[in-house]
């Protein structure tokens, strides 16, 4: 028999997979300050769908390696209550690439909408 | 499920094995940074909510260890190794006197001047607490006396760790990842005195003691050398003294070779740049090995 739940679960994960890059690279590209996961985690939300696609704990892997890739960089402060906080700002680098991110998402979208409509 | 965030760690720690320990470390402090914002949000809002209730609704939207771990875990197979090495070859020459771009080496450099007075400081601490929990050991206030200094061995080490991670860059854990909190301090004594880890933390302490000797001394010696090889031309030039004093007998270098002083004192500082730089990674894997356990 075919999972087709598990099915649904890895089609949601592949989806995600490029998704998180540029929509955390969008954020932080309107951002005039550092933001930490957390406010990032809160911002999606309140603007996201009403059913979350995907768990706020995949949101920090993608940042970290975005950071990795020179897109972010971060910084650790600590808080005044409990542990510290990694700011995330995005590079000029990150800027360029959030262009070409773009635009390659409005194609992609513009190919599979007119696919989908027939 | 979950009634602390420690229990949420420790799951995902578990759910993580065979991970590597860089990896691990950040996905702890994320789930530590994001579960106890969010959980401050959640006691700001009412100051007498039950902790299990409000992190069930918080890892609900965090994810499960499980989905976590896999989230991580599948950035990296992604990631990893095909951007990691877009750093293309470079040649010999330029490794080579790049090296007073790399913060690394300067950071090294730094790191060997401050080794000296923490490896004295480490090496006094622990032969005076050592000594002293030994000695106090007839005694009634002996064991709580030992406990504090183990624990003070363990917070050296973390204070270590970060001074390592800051100038030699190589990744160490930010916070102690197990507490003994609710433990009776017999117990906690116990686990300590067991643990390999708080052993091999005070084996460190007395190395960085010969290590942070031999490293200043390298550093100083080094560094009066060059900067003198440097500096002799111009006061020979301007001020007309003299390399060598000998009882009277004045010895001066040819005005040719001043050219050559300062260039010989500049190379000279650049092969010691990247000895520092080596020394410098070698010291961080020895003190990973040594302070972080597995």
């Amino acid at each position: 028999m075919v999972d087709i739940s598990l099915a649904t679960k890895k089609f949601q994960k592949e989806m995600n997979a490029g998704t998180t890059s540029l929509v955390l690279l969008n954020v932080l590209s309107r951002s005039a300050e550092p933001m930490y996961g957390y406010q990032i985690a809160k911002l999606l939300e309140e603007n996201g769908p009403d059913l979350p696609l995907t768990k706020q704990g995949t949101l920090y892997p993608v940042l970290r390696s975005l950071e990795e890739n020179g897109l972010l960089s971060s910084m650790v402060e600590p808080s005044v209550s409990g542990p510290p906080r990694r700011y995330y700002t995005i590079t000029p680098e990150g800027r360029e690439a959030l262009k070409e991110w773009l635009e390659i998402w409005k194609q992609t979208k513009k190919f599979v909408d007119t696919i989908l409509k027939g | 499920m979950f009634n602390t965030i420690d229990q949420y760690l420790e799951a995902l720690k578990n759910e993580m094995q065979g991970s590597d320990s860089a990896l691990l470390s950040d996905a702890l402090a994320d789930a530590r940074e994001h579960l106890s914002i969010a959980l401050a949000v959640v006691r700001e809002k009412n100051a007498d909510v039950n902790e299990a209730d409000a992190l069930k609704t918080i890892i609900e939207e965090y994810g499960t260890p499980e989905e976590t771990a896999s989230a991580y875990q599948e950035v990296e197979r992604r990631t990893s190794p095909s951007l990691k090495q877009t750093a293309k070859p470079q040649s010999w020459f330029v490794r080579f006197f790049g090296v007073y771009a790399d913060a690394r080496a300067w950071g090294a450099l730094l790191y060997m001047l401050i080794a000296f007075v923490t490896g004295v400081f480490y090496f006094t601490w622990a032969v005076t607490g050592l000594s002293l929990s030994i000695s106090f050991a007839i005694f009634i206030f002996g064991l709580p006396f030992s406990l504090l200094f183990l624990l003070s061995v363990r917070g050296l080490a973390l204070l270590e760790g970060r001074l390592v991670e800051a100038l030699l860059g190589v990744r160490m854990p930010r916070r102690p990842l197990f507490s003994h909190q609710g433990m009776k301090w017999f117990d906690r004594l116990k686990a300590l005195l067991t643990d390999k880890a708080t052993w091999l933390m005070l084996v460190y302490m007395f190395f960085q003691f010969v290590l942070g000797t031999v490293y200043f001394v390298l550093l100083v010696t080094v560094l009066s050398f060059l900067l003198s090889l440097i500096v002799v031309p111009f006061l020979q030039g301007f001020l007309h003294e003299p390399l060598v004093n000998l009882n009277g007998a004045r010895y001066f270098i040819p005005a040719w070779s001043y050219p050559l002083f300062v260039l010989g004192g500049f190379l000279l500082w650049t092969i010691f740049m990247n000895t520092a730089r080596g020394v410098g990674q070698l010291h961080g894997r020895f003190a990973k090995w040594m302070l972080v356990s597995e």
